[in-house]
């Protein structure tokens, strides 16, 4: 803790930007600092800084041969995987329809569908914060970074989990890597990984616990941004 | 960055940058991304089998990360970093994950050392010894910091646990964890200076 720690928004600034870098907060720890970040220069700048020393950490490991059998594997695996059945690159309607379809099942936990227009200045520094029209999800865009926060969304059954895709242009969503859960009150706050810069929705899709490479679902929450 | 059209597959690829390569490995060009995979593959072995200590779960996180990169690549943004950087990250996270999931960690105390095959001479090329003088200051950054603050980090980072964790296993306050970390953290930025950005 320094002389220069402030408290903003009862977050105390620095506290926790070490613990988030590392990977080291609670789970429930991460959705609230998120929260903070998105709003906080100060911790904005400490999380960047101490990033590039995570980054480098790998670094230090002892270096050892990569298992021959391991590359065989995923040279194989990579080989074997059907053009179709990679990210597709341009619209596939067909990608969705299997998914709405499939979305019938679980038509009594989609509770919300959200529309969003956001006006993304970019390279700009103010947060823009939209509220959507049913007052159930907001995304939250900072210097082309965002932050998506949900209310009332329904908690999903063993096995399922919620994945948050981007959509550039008209071509098929792709993962962002970013799966979540909602808590009891069905309420969460996960970042949009990378930059919004070129990206025209961010959406929210019902897919197996683990992920998936494309969606299987109709997405239940859509943010344009434009 | 690379059209997918108008390169020969005669192009040497391994003299591409990464993120040319990427570029391909959207086209889903197999070879391009057998490139990235021989650069960055002993790293992310490296990060998964310190992580977990055992050759089987480090094999099946890299495996998972490197067929996210291949299904994904479009996904992968340079402005968020290098490949090499978004990969080991993606292996991090995994290995988190599969602490996590597991709750009551099955981690052997002491990794099966010998199962996998220490990478002694490594082929010297620029890039692999630049890495290796990097890897050097790493690992000079860390073994100079004080012991309670190096441990806290390496116990959080390499080994997964949450602050809350390290807290009870240390028996102290948990704002205390986090001082050292932060206070490990700082030091090394100082240290690594401008290097850090580069490494990372």
């Amino acid at each position: 803790m320094t002389g220069e720690d402030r408290i903003a928004n009862g977050h105390r600034c620095g506290e926790d930007a070490a613990a988030y870098v590392l990977g080291a907060l609670e789970p429930s720890e991460v959705d609230a600092f998120r929260a903070h970040l998105a709003d906080c220069a100060a911790c904005q700048r400490e999380v960047a800084e101490l990033e590039q020393v995570t980054g480098a950490l790998p670094e230090s490991t002892t270096r050892y041969h990569v298992p021959k059998d391991l590359r065989r594997r995923v040279m194989s695996e990579v080989r074997a995987t059907p053009k179709a059945q990679a990210v597709p690159r341009k619209t596939s309607a067909r990608s969705w329809r299997p998914a709405l379809a499939w979305g019938g099942a679980f038509a009594a936990v989609v509770i919300i569908a959200v529309v969003l227009v956001v006006a993304l200045s970019s390279g700009g520094s103010s947060t823009k914060t939209i509220q959507a029209s049913t007052g159930s999800a907001e995304l939250r865009i900072t210097r082309g970074r965002g932050d998506l926060i949900v209310r009332r969304l329904a908690q999903l059954p063993q096995g399922r989990i919620y994945e948050l895709w981007v959509q550039r242009g008209s071509s098929t969503p792709v993962p962002t890597g970013t799966l979540f859960g909602v808590r009891l009150d069905g309420t969460a706050a996960v970042g949009v990984p990378g930059s919004l810069n070129g990206v025209n929705a961010v959406m929210v899709t019902q897919e197996p616990a683990g992920g998936t490479p494309v969606p299987t679902t109709a997405p239940v929450i859509v943010a344009r941004v434009t | 960055m690379l059209g997918s059209r108008g390169r020969s597959r005669s192009v040497d690829l391994r003299a591409l940058a990464d993120e040319e390569l990427m570029g391909l490995v959207r086209d889903r060009e197999v070879q391009a991304f057998e490139v990235i995979f021989d650069r960055h593959a002993s790293a992310a072995f490296s990060l998964a089998y310190r992580m977990c200590g055992r050759r089987a779960a480090a094999e099946d996180i890299v495996q998972d990360a490197f067929l996210s990169l291949w299904r994904s690549g479009s996904g992968y943004d340079q402005r968020r970093g290098s490949v090499r950087s978004w990969v080991l990250s993606v292996v991090h996270n995994r290995a988190i994950d599969a602490f996590r999931r597991q709750g009551s960690r099955d981690r052997r105390d002491v990794p099966d050392e010998g199962i996998a095959e220490r990478l002694a001479a490594p082929d010297a090329t620029d890039a692999e010894v630049q890495r290796r003088d990097d890897a050097r200051q790493v690992r000079t950054a860390l073994d100079e910091l004080p012991p309670d603050q190096r441990r806290v980090i390496e116990l959080a980072y390499f080994g997964g646990l949450t602050h809350n964790q390290i807290a009870q296993m240390l028996d102290l306050p948990p704002g205390t964890v986090k001082g050292r970390m932060r206070l490990g953290l700082t030091k090394m930025r100082y240290v690594l200076g401008e290097e850090a950005r580069a490494i990372a």
